[in-house]
């Protein structure tokens, strides 16, 4: 098959990645490209859920959005209990609701998840640290998903 | 056309919309529960949003969460499948009222026909044949009584709200009409909220045949002949054909042309599907579904039309495109659901299919959503397969379907396959001699 454009150091690093993060597979879908890099293990993969095109700085291809298995599995892990556009300010423009590192009390308000014209407060389970913001504002995000890690 | 369409259901249903939207090229959203993250269609989808925890409630019935998984994936319309939401009026306003199609009847329809004692009224002002009973719902145990008197016992009270086979009761002499009455309405409450019901005839021997209907936006109503689908244990469908083993095509048109005339009468849009009782050569409408059917893959075979691509097409304001003498049959369908239960006692075997083998071959349409290591979630419905067979006579179609039950592999969990396999073999149901309480005997003498 010859004249199939690919680029191996992208092939690489999401192999890299597999190994990595314990996933087995990734898929990358760009208009009509495909690349789907997979290893056999016992353990069942999670898919890769919507594909939101964010742009990575200097990456070649555009990247589609990956759920990895380790975030959701995370003790720290808050995920969405619902289904909606998640912000992580209380109005455009505005200082976010927490910032990374920041320390938070259980039941803070941590960021909102709009849905059908409602906004509900998405709160701190527990008081920690935030660790990691996994989402970007205004992005949708569905039941389950992992929004940020709090330590 | 839609650019998108999301579907709002699961398993096989799920993957057939799927399969015709992907055809029509219209990128799909499959919307799904945790329990099924690893589902065939979610694999399969252009994109997929998880919407909330096994339960049913939380998930397939949750309106909020698929109208916001369709609002941020922006999706222009909605197939509801059918069960579900698919007979939900207030969740088809719902989704209109956001600016997405319905692919599906209006909202009117779907409440008129959801209220059986309003559907009966409807049907009997445009002059389709009913079952003798009651004219509304029955206020008093005495109102009872003199209907049952008037068109003669045995009689079956049923319940306004119900629908299915459900919330029904049967009173065989004037003794058993007070309990039946009362006990009736008891059970609608508690199952429905509502404890209005109606009387109707009950025939002992009926066959249960259903007539597919498909109407577009533009008055334009055909029907696509009718489905026998007589096998049912405990008002569930096992085996359905297309045609009736019983009917000629003169009956079908005839009864086509009565049931095309009246919901072109009403206005109707999408598909829908008349289901009636069929004794001594007479029909008597019990109810109408405003949905995709399950067995809606048999007609699909007699009329080599696929029905859920002309949902999608009416939903999205084309006409229909022929008339009634252009739709042609041709041949026999049969088709088997098969689901996840012991084939003797019927007990649910949800669990890990290790391996799965469809068969194949000219005239075999399986439509399921197993694969080899997928595991049957135990949330749900126990329908996992359903094997159609068409053959050019129904001698051929029943050939065919033996051949191709035996064909099949399901293992790692029970499933109906070797009760299939029995009914096919039996030489009244080869016969085409059957009622609709054939089956339930059928099962307890261990057949």
């Amino acid at each position: 098959m010859s004249g199939v454009q690919f680029d191996p150091a992208a092939i690489r690093e999401l192999a890299k990645i597999l190994r990595e993060t314990d996933l087995t597979e990734i898929e990358l879908v760009d208009k009509d490209a495909r690349i789907r890099v997979a290893r056999q293990i016992t353990v069942q993969a999670v898919h890769a859920t919507m594909a939101a095109p964010a742009a990575a700085p200097t990456a070649t291809a555009p990247v589609a959005a990956i759920e990895a298995v380790s975030d959701a599995a995370h003790p720290g892990a808050v995920v969405s209990p619902m289904v909606g556009v998640a912000y992580l300010s209380p109005e455009p423009g505005a200082a976010p609701f927490v910032q990374l590192g920041a320390r938070v009390a259980q039941g803070q308000t941590l960021l909102l998840i709009e849905a059908m014209k409602t906004f509900n407060q998405i709160r701190a389970p527990r008081a920690g640290v935030v660790a990691r913001i996994l989402i970007d504002p205004g992005s949708p995000v569905e039941y389950g998903e992992p929004l940020m890690i709090i330590e | 056309m839609f650019g998108k369409v999301l579907i709002a259901n699961r398993g096989e249903i799920a993957l057939r919309v799927h399969r015709a939207c992907q055809e029509m090229g219209i990128q799909t959203v499959a919307v799904h529960s945790t329990a099924d993250n690893t589902a065939m269609h979610v694999r399969l989808a252009d994109e997929s949003v998880c919407i909330g925890p096994p339960a049913a409630r939380d998930s397939y019935l949750n309106m909020a969460a698929i109208i916001s998984a369709a609002a941020i994936t922006g999706a222009d319309a909605i197939h509801p499948g059918y069960g579900f939401l698919s007979e939900n009026a207030n969740f088809a306003e719902m989704v209109e009222a956001h600016g997405m199609a319905f692919i599906g009847p209006s909202p009117a329809h779907i409440r008129m026909m959801g209220d059986k004692i309003a559907a009966k009224d409807a049907m009997r002002r445009l002059g389709v044949p009913l079952v003798p009973g009651s004219l509304g719902a029955l206020e008093t145990f005495e109102e009872a009584r003199a209907v049952a008197e008037q068109i003669l016992y045995p009689v079956l009270i049923k319940a306004a709200a119900g629908g299915g086979g459900r919330g029904m009761k049967v009173a065989r002499g004037p003794d058993e009409l007070e309990e039946a009455f009362r006990v009736a309405r008891a059970e609608s409450k508690a199952a429905f909220g509502d404890d209005s019901v109606y009387m109707e005839k009950y025939l002992d021997r009926p066959r249960h045949i259903e007539m597919q209907v498909m109407a577009d936006n533009h008055g334009d109503v055909v029907h696509f002949g009718e489905r026998d689908c007589s096998l049912q244990r405990r008002h569930q469908k096992l085996v359905e054909e297309a045609g009736s083993p019983v009917l000629s095509a003169a009956e079908r048109d005839d009864l086509g042309a009565q049931v095309t005339t009246a919901l072109r009468g009403l206005g109707y849009r999408n598909a829908g599907t008349l289901e009636f009782l069929w004794q001594d050569g007479q029909f008597s409408f019990i109810e109408m579904n405003t949905r995709l059917q399950v067995e809606h893959p048999v007609t699909e075979m007699v009329c080599n039309v696929d029905l859920v691509k002309e949902q999608v097409r009416i939903a999205a304001g084309e006409r229909l495109g022929y008339t009634q003498d252009q739709v042609r049959f041709s041949g026999h369908a049969i088709e088997c659901r098969i689901t996840a239960e012991d084939p003797e006692t019927f007990v649910p075997s949800p669990g890990r299919v290790d391996m799965y083998h469809a068969p194949g071959g000219l005239g075999v349409r399986v439509d399921s959503a197993l694969y080899s290591g997928y595991t049957v979630p135990p949330h749900y419905d126990s329908l996992v397969a359903k094997l159609v067979v068409h053959g050019q006579t129904r001698a051929e179609a029943i050939a065919r379907l033996k051949r191709a039950l035996a064909e099949m592999v399901v293992s790692g969990i029970k499933t109906t396959l070797p009760l299939h396999q029995r009914i096919v073999a039996d030489p009244e149901f080869q016969a085409g001699e059957y009622t609709i309480h054939w089956l339930e005997k059928f099962v307890s003498r261990g057949g």
